[in-house]
């Protein structure tokens, strides 16, 4: 044992007393502590009783895992999740890719241009809600009663409250509003694009689509990866976009699973319960994170050997 | 490709462009002039996006009944303090992965990332519960730690793809002069990867800016508050004024756009270094 | 070696003034603490506007100015906020001395005990006084934990210009309500009747409770559980599908209350159920509207029905188990309830707000104010209401369920599955009753 000690001991010291050490520390420091008593609590939670209101609990096994994992409601907000952020991040990286790829061809204004597209990222999460209500508000909206003016509708659409398109309407301002951080990334890494590559592979005989597959597209793929992963895990978890926009309504069909966490821990109060349903959000965005490192593993090896 | 072709392409890039920058910047247009518009203009004047009379009359009850300003003050400690912090920590950090720990730095990255999973709510009560414990809730500094959580790892996540553009070699030349690693980290990698540092900065501040659910549950009093949460008490409230909210939105935006305004073009390197590594 | 010896050194300075800053930063902190002064009083409250903030604010200094030595701090939190901000402040040990608070969350709070009983202040004030309703919202145990601050109560408000022209008189009957609304829905100057269904607020279930308690049902029922499916409740449910059908905007499926408020204060609506707030709301907004509306109680199902009252909505003020200074915090509430000072409240939103002592509501200086002395037959219909009136969920004082019908969405996304999803009536009230059912036995 005293050993054992010794040598833990003297690794700690032989650890301290390397230069890099003081450098990551404090970082370290701060990121650990701050991380690992609210996960550790989550976890323990999770397995017991616990209310919002009271402070005693006990240990209650899996109980509020079998719970909801019965639960129907869960499903449908697990549905409505893996659609939504699948959804939002494919379209944000189509528009966002696009948009990039437009802005790459374009010589003059380019940085009037992408100024002016990465506008909607400023908007903090309330101000989105606030003023696309108010933009798409049937009877005082600005969208609304221009179309009337225009005679292009008769009747008001109901963007957000309308069961039919209200998913599709949080869809594109989720699009407007994520868009342009993937636009801005995805254009500063074609701009690292070697030109050489493309003569090159022109004077091999290719067209502009096997010129795009084989270079563009290879050079930025680590970096869309890398996007993909921040991007999802940021739709996944996020509370506020959707809760201030439509509050999960009308019916359920845009109640995510953060929002069926919230409603059990702060309305039900029954606090355990939604730690264990953030339990199982952590495992299913791990397991999504681990298929794209995987990827974006490959994709390093295939670069450097290269 | 011939010198048509191209014009055509080059063309359609910019129709398609300037239409979508009407929907991308109609918002922060629309809730900007409106805030000038009269309780009777907003909501008879639907259509039109300049203010017929202009006034300043939401502004002035922001100002003087709402305390608006107490609130951006407020919002300016506290964001500039988690931003220096965090960029302290986190170049030292950022550098030190990249100098020391090359190997273990991508997996240290990928922890990283892992951190982002944990969804804020989640994060709500231990927090509280931390804070408490530290005797701080209901300060600045309480607020400041818990900014320090998610503003960290991602400074570190994108300043990695600024220092890895320092060149060794001139860190080995004052090597050998006998400058200490410090020295070396603060006289020459620091100046050399400082653009990417302001704009990490500037990024930092506007996410501590825009924070809201942790500002409400750690500070008690208005007086502390932030303007995020300022901001929802105007939302909140039984008759709602969306003149209040233009004004007040545009007042909390516009320091946003306009760094943001400044740095797009670093931040974006940044992130694109930092993963062709 | 050197380098790293040095930069080693330079790191142990560095860090020796990192911990010595920060041990002055949390001095100063503690410091701070420390000096609070022990006759401090926290208030929380959600006014976040104008004239009942400011009534607060005038109230504590006012206060502190007659009480040496004692100094009370206000904070408000927007209704919205509050849940999250009291819930992790028990969690945190920050709670404030007095608050005000939704009905239903005082009912999580007095179950959770977390209140101190104000028995001794009624009876101070005069047990007599009170009305009883808002006092046995609140009482558990013949513990009284809240006062009511103040009430209201719903009515059926119209515009008396747009029925006029019609030809149509005030409805007296569900019926003939209905009738009026199908008759006056004139897309899009006008619709008859808004029935919002926000699943973030919870008007439906209020809705809802104005047909019920006209039939002598609670939705809570005394033995605690929930009912939607007896016969009464059925033809309740399908009343209001009805009525949305006829003359509501489609988008009330996601109408919450500033939404449903606004439709009617913009003149867009020409019947709505809401208490004495509507007479601001309209001031506010539409003035020239103002001589427009009046009020009349809620209609009955049959004509000749006996009046037993339909919902009120007592707002309480609570004080905290955890204050260190009750007895100041006592002396408050008895404070803001005296004549000089409470009727200066009621009138910062004239109409809007009801005494809760008897003796005030029949003052002269109560309608010693411009607005109430204009509406004074809506007032009267008003008050009638809330001496009647039943709380929303608490009609047998504080239950377990009294929270999760508010705050949990269900009936208001049984009636958006009724609207949308085409679900049967009696299959979606029976889902929507088994499911609040199950929640309510979950509760410890």
């Amino acid at each position: 044992m005293t050993s054992f000690f010794k040598r833990t001991i003297g690794r700690i010291s032989e650890g301290i007393s390397q230069p890099g050490f003081w450098f990551v520390f404090p970082a370290g420091l701060i990121v650990s502590s701050l991380l690992i008593y609210p996960i550790f609590y989550n976890i323990i939670i999770s397995f017991s009783n616990k209310n919002l209101l009271s402070q005693s609990w006990e240990f209650i096994g899996w109980e509020n895992y079998l719970y909801i994992l019965a639960d129907p409601a869960f499903y449908t907000a697990l549905g409505v999740s893996l659609k939504w952020t699948a959804a939002s991040i494919f379209l944000q990286l189509l528009v966002g890719f696009t948009l990039a790829l437009m802005l790459n061809r374009v010589k003059k204004f380019q940085g009037f241009f992408r100024a002016a597209l990465i506008i909607p990222w400023a908007f903090p999460g309330i101000i989105i809600a606030l003023s696309w209500q108010w933009i798409l508000n049937d009877i005082y909206g600005f969208l609304n009663n221009m179309l009337m003016n225009l005679n292009l509708i008769s009747s008001p659409i109901y963007f957000l409250s309308d069961h039919k398109i209200v998913f599709i309407t949080a869809l594109c301002i989720n699009v407007w509003f994520g868009a342009p951080l993937m636009m801005v990334n995805i254009l500063s890494a074609l701009q690292t694009v070697p030109a050489e590559q493309y003569e090159a592979i022109q004077i091999d005989g290719a067209g502009p689509l096997q010129a795009f597959y084989h270079i563009t597209l290879r050079h930025i793929r680590t970096v869309i990866g890398l996007l993909l992963v921040l991007r999802t895990i940021w739709v996944f978890n996020n509370f506020e976009f959707l809760f201030l926009l439509t509050g999960g309504g009308p019916g359920t069909v845009t109640e995510t699973l953060p929002m069926y966490a919230y409603k059990t821990g702060w309305m039900l109060q029954q606090l355990g319960r939604a730690s264990a349903v953030t339990m199982l959000l952590l495992i299913i965005l791990l397991a999504v994170c681990l298929v794209y490192f995987y990827f974006l593993d490959k994709w390093e090896k295939e670069d450097i050997y290269e | 490709m011939n010198k048509q072709h191209l014009r055509i392409t080059s063309f359609i890039c910019y129709a398609a462009l300037s239409i979508y920058i009407v929907i991308s910047v109609f918002p922060l247009l629309w809730l900007f002039f409106s805030s000038f518009k009269t309780p009777q203009e907003l909501t008879k004047n639907t259509v039109n996006l300049l203010p017929q009379a202009p006034t300043l009359y939401y502004y002035k009850r922001i100002f003087f009944e709402y305390k608006f300003f107490g609130n951006i003050l407020n919002s300016l400690v506290i964001s500039l303090s988690t931003t220096l912090i965090a960029i302290i920590v986190s170049s030292l950090a950022a550098y030190g992965i990249i100098r020391f720990y090359p190997r273990t730095g991508k997996l240290m990255t990928r922890f990283l990332v892992t951190t982002y999973m944990f969804p804020p709510i989640l994060l709500a009560i231990p927090y509280s519960a931390i804070i408490t414990n530290l005797g701080l809730i209901n300060t600045h500094v309480g607020v400041i730690i818990t900014y320090l959580s998610f503003s960290i790892p991602f400074a570190i996540w994108l300043l990695l793809g600024f220092f890895v553009k320092v060149p060794l070699e001139i860190e080995e030349a004052a090597m050998l002069d006998g400058a200490s690693r410090f020295k070396i980290f603060y006289k020459i990698a620091l100046p050399i990867a400082m653009p990417g540092i302001i704009a990490t900065a500037i990024y930092t501040f506007i996410n501590a800016w825009n924070e809201f659910l942790f500002a409400l549950i750690l500070i008690n009093s208005s007086r502390k508050m932030p303007v995020s949460v300022g901001l929802y008490s105007l939302v909140g409230g039984e008759i709602i004024e969306w003149g209040d909210i233009m004004a007040a939105s545009s007042l909390t935006i516009l320091p946003s756009v306009i760094f943001f305004l400044i740095i797009q073009n670093k931040i974006a390197s940044g992130l694109a270094q930092g993963s062709v590594k | 070696m050197s380098y790293d010896v040095l930069f080693i050194i330079h790191q142990g300075v560095i860090m020796k003034r990192l911990v010595f800053s920060v041990l002055i930063l949390m001095g100063t902190v503690f410091s701070a603490c420390a000096k609070k002064e022990s006759n401090n009083i926290v208030i929380w409250h959600s006014f976040t506007q104008g004239a009942r903030k400011d009534f607060f604010d005038n109230m504590a200094r006012k206060f502190e100015a007659e009480n040496p030595g004692v100094k009370i701090e206000i904070e408000v939190f927007p209704w919205a906020t509050f849940q999250t901000k009291w819930t992790t402040g028990l969690s945190t040990g920050s709670l404030p001395d007095i608050s005000t608070g939704l009905p239903t969350q005082v009912a999580d709070m007095i179950r959770a005990d977390l209140l101190l009983p104000l028995n001794d202040v009624i009876d101070s004030i005069g047990r007599a006084d009170f009305y009883e309703a808002p006092l046995y919202a609140f009482t558990k145990d013949e513990k009284n934990y809240g006062i009511s601050l103040y009430s209201h109560a719903h009515v059926l408000w119209y515009r008396k210009d747009i029925l006029a022209k019609n030809g149509i008189t005030p409805p007296k009957t569900w019926d003939e309500l209905a009738k009026a609304v199908s008759t006056l829905t004139k897309v899009p100057d006008y619709y008859g009747l808004s029935f919002p269904m926000a699943k973030t607020d919870y008007l439906s279930t209020l809705f809802l409770l104005l047909t019920a308690e006209r039939s002598g049902d609670h939705i809570l029922e005394k033995d605690g559980t929930v009912v939607l499916t007896s016969p009464n409740m059925i033809r309740n449910i399908k009343y209001w599908v009805d009525i949305y059908k006829k003359g509501s905007p489609q988008s009330s499926i996601n109408f919450a209350t500033k939404e449903q408020s606004d439709l009617f204060y913009k003149g867009k609506a020409v019947f709505d159920f809401n208490s004495g707030f509507h007479i601001g709301g309209i001031i506010q907004n539409s003035p020239e509207l103002s001589n427009q509306i009046a009020a009349v109680p809620v209609p009955m199902w049959k004509t000749g029905d006996p009046d037993n009252g339909v919902i009120a909505s007592h707002i309480p003020i609570v004080i905290w188990k955890q204050t260190k200074n009750a007895k100041i915090a006592k002396q408050f509430l008895a404070y803001i309830l005296k004549k000089e000072n409470y009727v200066p409240f009621l009138h910062s939103v004239p109409a809007g707000m009801l005494s809760t002592l008897k003796s005030i509501s029949e003052s002269e200086e109560f309608y010693n104010n411009p607005i109430i002395a204009a509406h004074r037959d809506d007032v009267k219909v008003i008050q009638q209401a809330v001496a009647l009136g039943k709380a929303p969920g608490l009609v047998f004082g504080p239950q377990k369920g009294t929270g999760i019908i508010a705050n949990q969405g269900v009936i208001e996304e049984m009636f958006q599955n009724i609207i949308l999803n085409n679900v049967p009536v009696e299959k979606a009230a029976k889902d929507a009753e088994d499911r609040l059912n199950k929640l309510i036995n979950e509760i410890k």
